[in-house]
């Protein structure tokens, strides 16, 4: 365990502990313990990049600045369903400003924001590579593809019924 | 260690081998621009400035990161590298969001250093402070007291709640200086053995004459009054400025060596052929002394009078024959001083005419104010249609009364009559106050404009005439206020010096970055009122002509320049990014887009960062990292959105940054500031 | 009998895996046939796609596979009689697609096993492998890829024997080789598409090379955006290492070399080499000055070497079949075969692989189908944000580095982007500028600044509110921009602009001077109104319109109120007799 004084939510750092333990030994695997620790706790809370800071051997701000370089990275929690809106040149083409409008016209939220029922986090991100479908969005891992943006609403509607919201 | 050579724009350059192009360079004195490299760190090569062109090269190479070799011929000022070089300039500059200067120094037409003596002054050191004002004005005393300061106007505190005084506590250190056993100084430089010759002794020929002695020529100064000053002697009235003040500050210059001929007029005493042949260098500072006539009928009756005149007239102790009742034309300053004038003359009556409105008159409101406190009658939205005589000698005064209607060029709305509405008034005397001309004589060789003043170029303020040179009221568009004339003067001062010494007369403006302040922005500044100058009560001023103003208390004073915001940059000497941008001419607002706020940080509490002026060279987190080991500081985000900040855990910072000061020593730009 | 389902990424987006679980729902025990699947076949337009195979020949190819066709499928593999599924089988003209290509780097792909070390063994793999270290030293084997003048197939075009000869000279007991899997290049997705279906031709390519230069570990930096493709390759790597085919003495050779994945985190800039061996250390990003060039000191200071994904797709072929052979396929100064990833407006996208030579004309209209909606073709985007547009007068341009260079674009890493009439060119800038501006690491500032006030330049273009000069202000822009950025994302990012500004000035002009948008994409740019004789009054549009801007009385002329509109083009989709007009 580290011996973090930081404010803010505490953060259950023992869960860290196995991806330290393979991972801590070398600065070059920051990345990956980074990754890591992003699918245990969703998000890189500060305490958490304090801890990873303290054990691989650099300093917060070494890992703040790599936490905030990559896209991949979030520094605030998200919602249950991640919804990411491919941004590639075939998806532009083909119309994919208007779905992306339409979602956040939907849902009430921008690029990276969370709706307040934190059901959905909203994403643009670079080219999922389903360019023959494009326009493409991905919601927790699945594609959806030649949207529009009645079809792409509609995707949003059936989750939010089967939530119950 | 093997040698190398390279040439670098033509000179043969020895090097070690391994050694970098900005090295060699550097070290035979030649200054390859850069921004971001330091001997002591790795390589980043971000500023791009110091892109050089190689011989048989097709692409510009960055002169911090390529290793010489043996025979390279490098170039470091093609055409090709120098618009390289503008253009990252102006890239970094359209993302620089800062005050080189503060905005009151920008707005002075001398650019006197005003957050340098008012920082002085609120140090206790007046010396000090006048030995800054002096970098500029030379008769401080004067002009503080006489100035509408436009610098007031642009305070930046009055975005807070009211500018600072600036003005008058230019006067308050002046005159403490004069006051003391051992007045500032200042020594003039070794004799050039060239002669200057100064027509005019006002703001602007004393003001050149100041620095030109500084700078070692023999300064003669022909005068054609009994006395030094000009305007500030013989138009502002003594109960602004009084002229014992004056004096002093004239008997100062002359100490320095500049000869002084009162009642010389040239072309009736001595020909302007004569001074000519005199002198290696003339200046012409012959003011704007005829006053505009009111264009009415009636005008040439006896008791019609020049403002002009009648203040002059006043201040040489022959004071006119005014009656009882007396009309004042116009709505600026000299009507201000003429209808007070009048007040202490013994007028009971005093009116002011003027066309507009209290909104749009020129003249400072606190002139007005006062002039009202003194029992003067203000007449707006009346003009004179007719001046009425009776044996030849003013008798009344008849009004056309106007209204405002659309606005003219200036904005202002334009007066209009309102057809067939007349007011007639008794009076004495008409004193016509609505604009001075310049009417020079006896200098026929030199080129004016149409309105009869003397052209003269920008920044040089060369004439037509080899040699000669003219500044102040005279000059171009004619009479303005005294700070104008002596921001001229200095630019002559600077063009004849250069002329004297042969060297070139080119003076490109100086390039500042500036920013723009909002009041949100300013909404965590503590609210402190402007200083209350105490003035003589109405009753007592109405008769004499002592002066208004008692001035400020030592404390007064002192707190007053404390509420300096302080606003220029605390690194403008020393900037390199600014230097860099004064080498061409560069315009970085065509590329104006989004920037990043200025944002002042004091997370490492002795250190303060100000996210708008950082240029991102990443100096700082550099040396935090590499050499004082300490990676504090880093960069967070990417692509434009980046930012330095420092990150550390804990609520001990002191503890956490050692304050080394590295980071700040390394800044190439105003961005970190060590607080004490 | 066999049932193979493509369950490439694209496969499974377009429903891959729930023709599967529905197969596999009708399936009962004991079935006279097999259920397998594959990778990318390659022909995205057609997913998803079931083959059904007699051994190795290949019978029906079905396309456009639903759920719902689960029970014929299996009935018709149950039976053998396949006209049960006459009506999902490709057309003639469609298996044209494959057939016009010549496979090299997706030779596997799609019909073998991703993660069956079986399946490439059979496909001559691994043989490459023990051909170059039994009976070839490194020295010859860097002959031979000299002799096939294989080129960096990620978008410089730089030839590959050159830079395994740098490395192979550099002197350092620890070299490393490197994979450059982070497509990043927005359109392109040959790489995704050759790990996820044929992992082992990545490991065996990447093994001869590691031999070449003599490297102890081989490190994939791909995507993170790439799950599949990461787990198929873990897969395949830990089968290699079971085989003796990676690790300690390989395949008792006494060659060794290790391999391991990285996964990027979400950054183009990473597929610049030097920024790529800073990821991969463990920080940020941002590329470094060069010299020097890593194959001098790279990874962890050491001698690196880095080629993407499909140059060593193509190596342990040309081992096979010889350097000459891959010579011997394409023009004068680029060799052997490119994978294109065709997609945009185009009837028929995905995954080509032809021999350099070839024109655009070939690829767009000779394989894909020519434009989709019978539509005009405008241009094609090629190289991505740091390629250019090449219009329609040059579509015979020749597929070759040096000829796509002379048209400002670039051979990149092979997104091949197609664009029709109603596409518009600024608007395209904007969109390559958008992301890179985003993209840039921040470091330069050429890139950092020069590429945001392009951005903001083209923005302002798009809203209606250019002005005089900002063509000529974005040339000088873009000059400098590749002038002064320090690498080869901040260097190319001008690309877009300045060939939508070559071939395309009148586009600029027009929003510029005339605020109007050819193409009628810039929603900015546009005027909706009605054509009164055209409306029925069938009030269908003032229904659907968001922002309440349409009103009429039924079997009346309707009326757009263009100050309410938002020019979201709802109308335009809802109006069945075409009386919404745009401008």
């Amino acid at each position: 365990m580290c011996q973090c004084n930081c404010h803010g939510p505490k953060s259950d750092l023992s869960l860290l502990d196995d991806v330290l333990k393979e991972y801590a030994g070398s600065s070059s695997n920051l990345i990956t313990i980074l990754q890591k620790a992003q699918n245990i706790y969703g998000y890189l809370p500060k305490d958490v990049m304090y801890c990873i800071a303290d054990k691989v051997g650099i300093t917060p701000a070494d890992v703040m600045g790599v936490a905030t370089f990559y896209s991949q990275f979030r520094l605030t929690p998200i919602g249950k369903y991640l919804i990411m809106s491919c941004q590639g040149t075939a998806c532009h083409v083909n119309g994919s400003e208007r779905v992306t409008a339409a979602i956040s016209e939907y849902l009430g939220i921008g690029n990276g924001e969370t709706t307040a029922d934190g059901l959905f986090t909203l994403e643009n991100v670079a080219c999922l590579g389903c360019c023959s479908l494009a326009p493409v969005i991905m919601i927790n891992g699945e594609a959806y593809g030649n949207l529009t943006p009645d079809s792409a609403v509609a995707v949003l509607k059936g989750i939010q019924e089967k939530e119950g919201k | 260690m093997e040698q190398i050579k390279i040439t670098v724009n033509g000179r043969e350059l020895i090097g070690e081998k391994g050694e970098t192009v900005l090295n060699i360079a550097a070290r035979n004195g030649i200054e390859i621009p850069n921004l971001c490299y330091n001997g002591k760190l790795k390589l980043y090569g971000a500023c791009g400035l110091c892109l050089v062109e190689a011989e048989n090269s097709p692409k510009l190479m960055r002169a911090c990161a390529t290793v010489a070799q043996d025979g390279m011929v490098l170039s470091t000022n093609t055409p090709r590298v120098k618009k390289a070089r503008k253009i990252a300039l102006e890239l970094i500059m359209s993302d620089h969001s800062g005050d080189c200067v503060a905005p009151c120094s920008l707005n002075c037409p001398a650019h006197t250093d005003i957050q340098g003596y008012l920082k002085a002054i609120a140090n206790g050191d007046d010396k000090e402070a006048v030995k800054i004002i002096k970098e500029k004005i030379p008769i401080p005393a004067s002009i503080g007291r006489v100035c509408p300061h436009p610098c007031e106007s642009n305070c930046r505190r009055r975005l807070v709640e009211e500018p600072l005084s600036v003005a008058y506590l230019k006067a308050f250190a002046a005159d403490n200086d004069l006051a003391s056993d051992a007045p500032y100084t200042a020594t003039p430089e070794e004799a050039t053995g060239k002669k200057v010759a100064v027509i005019g002794g006002g703001p602007a020929g004393l003001t050149a004459a100041y620095y030109l002695r500084l700078s070692g020529h023999d300064v003669t100064i022909y005068e054609a009054m009994p006395e030094m000053g000009g305007m500030l002697r013989y138009g502002i009235p003594e109960y602004r400025l009084p002229k014992a003040i004056l004096a002093k500050e004239v008997a100062a210059i002359a100490k320095l060596g500049v000869e002084m001929k009162n009642n010389v007029k040239v072309g009736k005493d001595i020909s302007f052929e004569e001074i000519k042949n005199g002198a290696d260098a003339v200046l012409v500072t012959i003011g704007a002394w005829k006053g505009s006539s009111i264009g009415c009928d009636g005008e040439n009756l006896e008791g019609v009078l020049s403002g002009i005149d009648f203040l002059r007239d006043v201040n040489m102790g022959n004071r006119p024959e005014i009656g009882k009742n007396v009309a004042v034309v116009g709505g600026g300053n000299t009507a201000m001083d003429a209808c007070r004038t009048a007040v202490r003359c013994g007028a009971e009556n005093v009116y002011v005419i003027y066309r507009r409105t209290r909104a749009e008159a020129p003249a400072e409101d606190i002139e007005i104010e006062e002039a009202i406190e003194e029992g003067v009658e203000f007449l707006f939205l009346t003009n004179p249609a007719e001046i009425i005589g009776k044996n030849g000698k003013v008798k009344e005064i008849k009004l056309q009364i106007m209204q405002l209607g659309e606005p003219d060029a200036s904005g202002r709305r334009k007066p209009v009559p309102v057809v067939g509405e007349f007011k007639t008034i008794a009076v004495d005397t008409v004193i016509s106050a609505i604009g001075q001309k310049c009417a020079p004589s006896g200098l026929e060789e030199i080129e004016l404009t149409r309105w009869g003043t003397i052209v003269a170029a920008k920044s040089t303020c060369l004439t037509n005439v080899e040699g000669v040179f003219a500044a102040g009221d005279a000059t171009n568009n004619g009479a303005s206020i005294a700070i104008d004339a002596i921001a001229e003067a200095n630019e002559a001062a600077r063009a004849i010096n250069a002329y004297l010494l042969g060297m070139p007369m080119d003076f490109p403006e100086p390039y500042y970055s500036k920013k723009n302040v909002t009041a949100e922005m300013l909404a965590d500044r503590e609210k402190k009122a402007r200083a209350v100058m105490s003035v003589k009560s109405p009753e007592y001023r109405r008769n004499n002509f002592d002066e208004i103003l008692n001035g400020f208390t030592d404390e007064q004073a002192r707190e007053e320049a404390k509420r300096c915001l302080e606003c220029g940059c605390h690194d403008f000497k020393e900037c390199k990014l600014i230097r860099y941008a004064n080498d061409e001419p560069i315009a970085p607002e065509r590329l104006a887009g989004e920037i990043h706020q200025s944002f002042k940080e004091t997370k490492l509490v002795s250190i303060e960062r100000d996210q708008g002026k950082c240029i991102l060279c990443n100096l700082c987190v550099r040396t935090c990292k590499e050499d004082a080991k300490q990676s504090i500081l880093g960069l967070v985000g990417r692509g434009f959105k980046t930012v330095i900040k420092p990150e550390f855990e804990g609520s001990d910072k002191i503890e956490v940054c050692k304050t080394c000061g590295k980071c700040v020593d390394v800044c190439p730009t105003g961005a970190l500031k060590l607080l004490k | 009998m066999r049932i193979v389902i493509g369950e490439g990424s694209c496969g499974i987006a377009a429903g891959a895996s729930k023709v599967h679980k529905a197969i596999e729902a009708v399936m009962t025990a004991n079935e006279p046939f097999s259920l397998g699947s594959t990778g990318c076949i390659g022909m995205c337009f057609l997913e998803p796609i079931v083959d059904l195979y007699d051994g190795k020949t290949l019978l029906r190819r079905l396309v456009k596979v639903t759920a719902d066709d689960a029970v014929s499928i299996v009935e018709a593999a149950r039976s053998g009689d396949l006209s049960k599924v006459d009506s999902i089988t490709i057309s003639a003209e469609d298996e044209e697609f494959l057939n016009r290509q010549t496979r090299i780097a997706l030779r596997h792909c799609g019909l073998i096993d991703p993660v069956s070390l079986d399946d490439y063994r059979e496909a001559d793999g691994y043989q490459a492998l023990e051909k170059a270290l039994k009976t070839m030293t490194p020295e010859q084997v860097i002959e031979e890829i000299k002799i096939s003048g294989l080129a960096g197939r990620g978008g410089a075009g730089f030839p590959t024997w050159f830079k395994w000869n740098a490395a192979r000279q550099s002197v350092s007991d620890t070299k490393y080789l490197i994979c450059n899997a982070d497509e990043g290049d927005p359109g392109a997705f040959m790489d995704r598409a050759v790990i996820e279906s044929d992992p082992h031709s990545l490991i065996e390519g990447m093994l001869i090379g590691a031999y070449a230069i003599g490297a102890c570990e081989m490190i994939v930096y791909v995507r993170a955006e790439y799950p599949l493709a990461i787990a198929n390759l873990e897969i395949a790597i830990a089968q290699a290492k079971k085989a003796n085919l990676l690790g300690e003495n390989i395949l008792g050779t006494g060659f060794s070399c290790d391999m391991r994945i990285k996964a990027g985190a979400g950054a183009f800039v990473c597929g610049e080499e030097t920024a790529l061996i800073e990821s991969l250390e463990g920080k940020r990003g941002m590329p470094r000055l060069k010299p020097p060039v890593p194959a001098q000191k790279g990874y962890m200071d050491e001698p690196s070497n880095i080629n993407n994904v499909e140059t060593f797709a193509n190596v342990s072929w040309i081992i096979n079949n010889g350097g000459e052979a891959f010579a011997a396929m394409g023009t004068e100064n680029s060799k052997g075969t490119k994978v294109f990833a065709l997609t945009g407006k185009i009837r028929k996208g995905g995954l080509v692989e032809i021999p350099m030579g070839k024109t655009l004309r070939d690829v767009i209209y000779g394989i894909g189908g020519g434009i989709r909606d019978n539509k005009e073709f405008k241009a094609v985007q090629m190289g991505g944000p740091s390629g250019g547009c090449i219009p329609k007068e040059l579509l015979d341009t020749f597929i070759d580095y040096k000829a796509l260079a002379a048209t400002g674009a670039i051979m990149g890493s092979g997104g091949m982007v197609v664009m029709d009439e109603s596409t518009c060119m600024v608007g395209m800038a904007k969109f390559f500028l958008d992301f890179t501006a985003l993209e840039s690491c921040g470091k330069c500032v050429h890139c950092r600044i020069g590429t945001a006030r392009m951005q903001e330049i083209l923005t302002r273009i798009v809203k209606g509110e250019g002005k005089d000069g900002d063509i000529e202000l974005l040339e000088e822009l873009c000059e400098a921009v590749k002038d002064g950025a320090l690498c080869g994302l901040g260097q190319t990012a001008p690309n877009p602009v300045l060939t939508t500004i070559r071939y395309f000035r009148n586009e600029y002009e027009a929003h510029i001077k005339e605020k109007k948008c050819p193409a009628k994409e810039c929603v900015d740019l546009l005027t909706y109104s009605i054509d009164a004789e055209a409306c029925r009054g069938c009030t269908l549009c003032a229904k659907k319109c968001p922002a309440h801007a349409i009103s009429g009385a039924v079997k009346q002329a309707h009326v757009i109120n263009s100050e309410a509109c938002i020019r979201c083009g709802q109308c335009v989709n809802s109006c069945r007799f075409g009386a919404i007009i745009v401008e």
